[in-house]
């Protein structure tokens, strides 16, 4: 089972962030608190987005061929990511 | 479109909003393909284009006429949507899918066309079928402006309430472009 990394809060529905780190080999523990990188704060599909989108070498027409739609519905994805983007950070 | 969820085809989009997953060149290939048909069976049966959403049966004339009304009521919907676009936008736009995608949307005009080759017209005030030929005239006009209003938001990515004003607002200013451009490029036909 892949555990989906859980990226806001079940209660508030905030963003949450990390507390602790933990070496699996030392079992030494870092605690503190730390912002969850800009993409990990983006859903699994949109995180897959983006992982298609550095594939294609960033093409927007080889995306669009991928995934079996027209060019400016890929382009408007794109633009929906930047602006979850900017808006996490 | 508020996620990244890839849209999958269904007969709704396939009627409604091709065009997540066709546009550009080849909608406007499809596009031009149909205009150009519906000019042919539009000299036949008499049906007029003569605007960017409108639809009059009854009068003949030249082909040419037929055929430069589809091509203008499709570059003044291009020329206003594409400006709009440019202006409104935050995407990139492409001149491209807004020409591609409005082209495509006139595929409805295929069976309006057809719909001039009814016994029906020329239609009289006092015809008890007037109600239903209304209806059946609508029903391509309806489809046309619904499409046209998805291949306006696809291609621009405007959005929303600001969409739909837009949308409008252009509609009028497209419809008033090509009566003008009507009224000047008919008589050269």
């Amino acid at each position: 089972m892949i555990k989906k990394l859980p990226f806001t809060c079940p209660s508030c529905s905030g963003l949450l962030q990390v507390n602790s780190l933990g070496c699996e080999r030392c079992e030494t523990a870092v605690s503190g608190k730390f912002d969850l990188p800009p993409l990990a704060k983006l859903s699994s599909e949109d995180q897959q987005f983006a992982i298609d989108f550095i594939r294609s070498s960033g093409s927007l027409k080889e995306m669009a061929q991928k995934l079996g739609l027209s060019y400016p519905t890929v382009r408007n994805m794109l633009d929906d990511l930047i602006q979850k983007i900017n808006k996490n950070e | 479109m508020s996620s990244t969820a890839t849209p999958k085809p269904s007969l709704y989009r396939s009627l409604f909003n091709p065009f997540l997953h066709i546009a550009g060149g080849t909608a406007l290939l499809v596009g031009w393909t149909a205009m150009l048909l519906a000019s042919i069976v539009s000299y036949f049966s008499k049906a007029h284009f003569d605007g960017a959403i409108d639809i009059h049966f009854g009068a003949g004339g030249k082909y040419g006429i037929f055929l430069m009304e589809q091509f203008i009521a499709w570059t003044s919907v291009t020329a206003v949507f594409y400006i709009i676009g440019i202006a409104f936008s935050k995407s990139k736009i492409r001149l491209i899918d807004v020409a591609g995608t409005l082209a495509m949307a006139r595929l409805t005009t295929l069976p309006a066309a057809l719909i001039g080759f009814l016994p029906v017209y020329p239609v009289k005030l006092d015809d008890p079928m007037l109600a239903l030929t209304i209806i059946i005239t609508l029903i391509p006009g309806i489809w046309m402006i619904a499409l046209m209003y998805n291949s306006f938001v696809v291609s621009t990515n405007i959005r929303g309430a600001k969409a739909i004003a837009w949308f409008i607002a252009g509609l009028l200013t497209a419809e008033l472009l090509s009566k003008v451009l009507l009224q000047y490029l008919i008589p050269l036909v």
